[in-house]
């Protein structure tokens, strides 16, 4: 051979690299039976997300401990990750093997996990899952493709209607008579736009996957394999926010960068109308008494977004039967309900919470009200963002969407092109 | 005193120091570190490019899938037509205000120090903090429409950060003031090899300060002019922060202002990020960027003949 045989060595050796590294992860484990009933015993690392804080930490070192003398010679060792970066941090440890044991996982993360192999099915290790939590919650842990169910729901959240009664009533609406359709919405905020010369909004948001699926629209087709959400009722609703927005019932820069989202300018009392979980009166009252004074609950319009939070087990656990032991532990009804003391608007993901008056019984206020509207819409809340929906989805999903609420293309266009990027994004 | 005699073997021993190996054991940390951290990667993207693997699962051979996906996507055209206009608006401002701005600061004045300074100081800031700075400018209540609007010089906000075309050329306009102090060092230092006489007999020869410039100033720093726009077309095909803190991550309003990074960025972030068509991408970026490189690195050698 002429050349530099060297040369042709290094460069095999380092594309027959790069062919390995396509090989990194795989579809398989996480099937697997966990052994258990034997005593337990060893050591474990538990990650959660952004909780070790003066308001969190003894929570957990207190359920950490608790769980160490009710089952000696267990070692629990329990690490927290900051906010940011969380899925960057959770994909090196899975592809350096050092994802932790039991872990916290929302269930986007939870997908990718899934898909490489990463988290055990915990239906087949826990026959009372559908019994013991919220079906709402299980069903934000189960993917297409997949029949398992790969966390168990810890808490849980949604949104709730927050009206400012003063702004309404000033613009000539009752605050007895609230929207509860799209349709009425809008019609309330030109109500809202003219009598205020263009100066209050009711409305401050661009369409999103919620408002698709209250058309009674799919996002994604059954098997998970292709989107499917340029259909003429979600096209309906493009065309009613592009039409809103042009008749300036939304504020112009709902669109841009420098939007600061609908509860800051709820906060401001720009709009009249913002989402929250189910304490946004009492968080405000302690910020803002003033404006907590003149909030109104109503429930969300159409289907309820649901926020969800699960701890998973790793596949590879070399502990597994202690991992799974200490999961159920977290995520028992008596730990999930202390925790949730601790984070207030959101709510356990047990089954047992529903029979807890202290969820489901107002105390008459509107913050109490508030309280049991987000309880009792968990019920019907769905997780709207389907796990194989990617950051680029979403992008390009916001940049059509804006292209049609601009008039530089129709709703139609915007959806369809939306649909065949998606796609295309997600057979690559 | 006496010196220390040096011992008569100490020259022999430095000697059989320097044996064949001895270049290739000081090069060794540098090529381990090219190959570890630039060669290897670049390898591995191009690979990865036929392949479909994503953030944590792996991936097939997909052939040339990625790449005539990545041809037919609309949004590359935009960022393509982005990038490359950026390149074009950037090359010619950021090759002759810079040299203008030497040519000022070159006089030995009272105080000229302080004014190289403060003409550097853009590049020593943080581009992040820079556009956020340019962001809150720029933005519909920021302190330019506020001006503007106080004085009656526009009735509304100028859209500076949601039209695609202001938008792109505010971003333009910050990776140019930003570039300028650091650009005018290098010129600073080329303008010391063009030499004074040649300036002296054009002057005899009657020739005013625009001849003179154009005749004598330019062919004399003719090469540092080629290296600065083979950096500023490689800075302006990899452009990102200007555009992401100033339009967003959707690149703008309707993403019409994304550029080739962008693009990369968004497909291979997330735990199911597409690191097979991010990989294509990057190749793309890499072909389309040696190209200008390899064109004015040759119009740069057919002048000097």
């Amino acid at each position: 051979m002429r050349g530099k045989p060297w040369l042709a060595a290094v460069a095999a050796i380092l594309l027959s690299g790069g062919l390995a590294a396509c090989g990194i992860g795989g579809g398989s484990g996480g099937d697997q039976a966990v052994a258990t009933g034997g005593p337990l015993k060893g050591e474990i690392t538990f990650q959660t997300w952004s909780l070790k804080n003066d308001k969190f930490t003894p929570y957990f070192s207190k359920l950490v401990a608790d769980f160490q003398r009710q089952h000696p010679g267990t070692k629990i060792n329990w690490i927290d990750q900051p906010g940011d970066g969380y899925p960057d941090k959770v994909s090196s440890q899975v592809t350096s093997g050092s994802l932790p044991d039991v872990v916290n996982l929302p269930p986007d993360i939870a997908y990718a996990v899934q898909q490489a192999g990463g988290l055990l099915d915990l239906s087949k290790n826990v026959p009372t899952l559908a019994k013991d939590y919220v079906q709402s919650g299980l069903s934000a842990y189960k993917y297409p493709a997949a029949t398992g169910t790969y966390a168990f729901p810890w808490y849980l959240g949604t949104d709730v209607n927050y009206w400012n009664k003063a702004l309404l009533q000033k613009d000539g609406l009752d605050p007895a008579r609230l929207p509860t359709t799209l349709d009425e919405l809008i019609a309330q905020a030109k109500t809202m736009h003219d009598r205020s010369g263009g100066k209050d909004y009711l409305m401050s948001r661009a369409p999103g996957l919620i408002d698709i699926v209250n058309s009674g629209t799919k996002i994604v087709s059954d098997d998970g394999k292709k989107f499917v959400f340029d259909t003429p009722a979600a096209i309906a609703v493009v065309d009613k926010y592009a039409a809103a927005y042009k008749a300036g019932y939304l504020p112009r820069d709902v669109l841009t960068k420098t939007y600061e989202g609908n509860s800051a300018l709820f906060v401001k009392q720009v709009v009249g109308w913002t989402t929250g979980t189910g304490n946004y009166i009492q968080s405000t009252a302690q910020t803002n008494p003033n404006l907590a004074k003149q909030i109104v609950p109503s429930k969300a319009i159409g289907t309820p977004p649901l926020y969800v939070q699960g701890i998973s087990v790793s596949a590879k656990s070399k502990n597994a039967p202690l991992a799974l032991a200490f999961a159920l532990y977290v995520t028992n009804n008596a730990n999930q309900e202390a925790f949730i003391k601790l984070a207030p608007g959101f709510l356990p993901g047990t089954a047992a919470a529903g029979s807890d008056p202290a969820y489901s019984k107002s105390d008459g206020t509107p913050a109490g009200d508030a309280g049991v509207l987000a309880y009792e819409s968990l019920k019907t809340a769905v997780n709207v963002t389907p796990p194989m929906w990617t950051s680029a989805m979403d992008t390009y999903f916001s940049q059509q969407v804006a292209l049609a609420m601009t008039g530089k293309q129709t709703a139609k266009q915007a959806l369809d092109n939306a649909v065949a990027k998606c796609n295309q994004l997600l057979g690559s | 005193m006496a010196l220390p005699r040096r011992h008569p073997s100490a020259r022999s021993r430095s000697v059989s120091l320097h044996r064949w190996f001895t270049p290739w054991v000081l090069v060794i940390p540098a090529v381990l570190w090219l190959a570890i951290f630039s060669l290897w990667p670049a390898i591995n993207t191009f690979v990865l490019s036929f392949s479909n693997v994503r953030t944590l699962t792996g991936g097939q051979f997909v052939g040339l899938r990625n790449y005539l996906q990545m041809l037919a996507d609309p949004q590359l055209h935009d960022a393509v037509f982005n990038t490359v206009l950026y390149m074009v608006v950037c090359i010619p401002l950021l090759t002759f205000l810079p040299l203008l701005l030497a040519l000022l600061v070159e006089k030995q004045l009272p105080f000229i120090g302080f004014f190289r300074t403060v003409f550097y100081f853009p590049v020593i800031a943080s581009a992040v903090v820079v556009a956020l700075i340019w962001q809150w400018l720029l933005d519909d209540r920021g302190v330019i429409n506020g001006l503007a609007q106080s004085i009656g010089l526009v009735h509304g906000a100028v859209p500076f950060l949601t039209d695609r075309w202001l938008l792109l050329f505010s971003a333009i306009a910050l990776t140019v003031w930003k570039g300028l102090g650091y650009y005018m060092i290098i010129f600073l230092s080329a303008l010391g090899n063009v030499r004074r006489d040649l300036h002296e007999a054009a002057a005899v020869d009657g020739a005013g300060l625009v001849r003179r410039f154009w005749t004598v100033t330019v062919p004399g720093v003719r090469a540092t002019m080629t290296l600065v726009a083979v950096l500023i077309c490689v800075n302006a095909m990899r452009i990102f922060t200007e555009l992401y803190i100033l339009g967003g991550s959707t690149g703008g309003v309707g993403g019409q202002d994304v550029s080739i990074v962008m693009l990369i960025q968004g497909a291979a972030s997330g735990s199911n990020g597409q690191l097979g068509y991010a990989s294509a991408l990057s190749v793309f970026l890499f072909v389309i960027t040696v190209g200008p490189m390899i064109a004015l690195a040759r119009l740069n050698r057919s002048a000097d003949r």
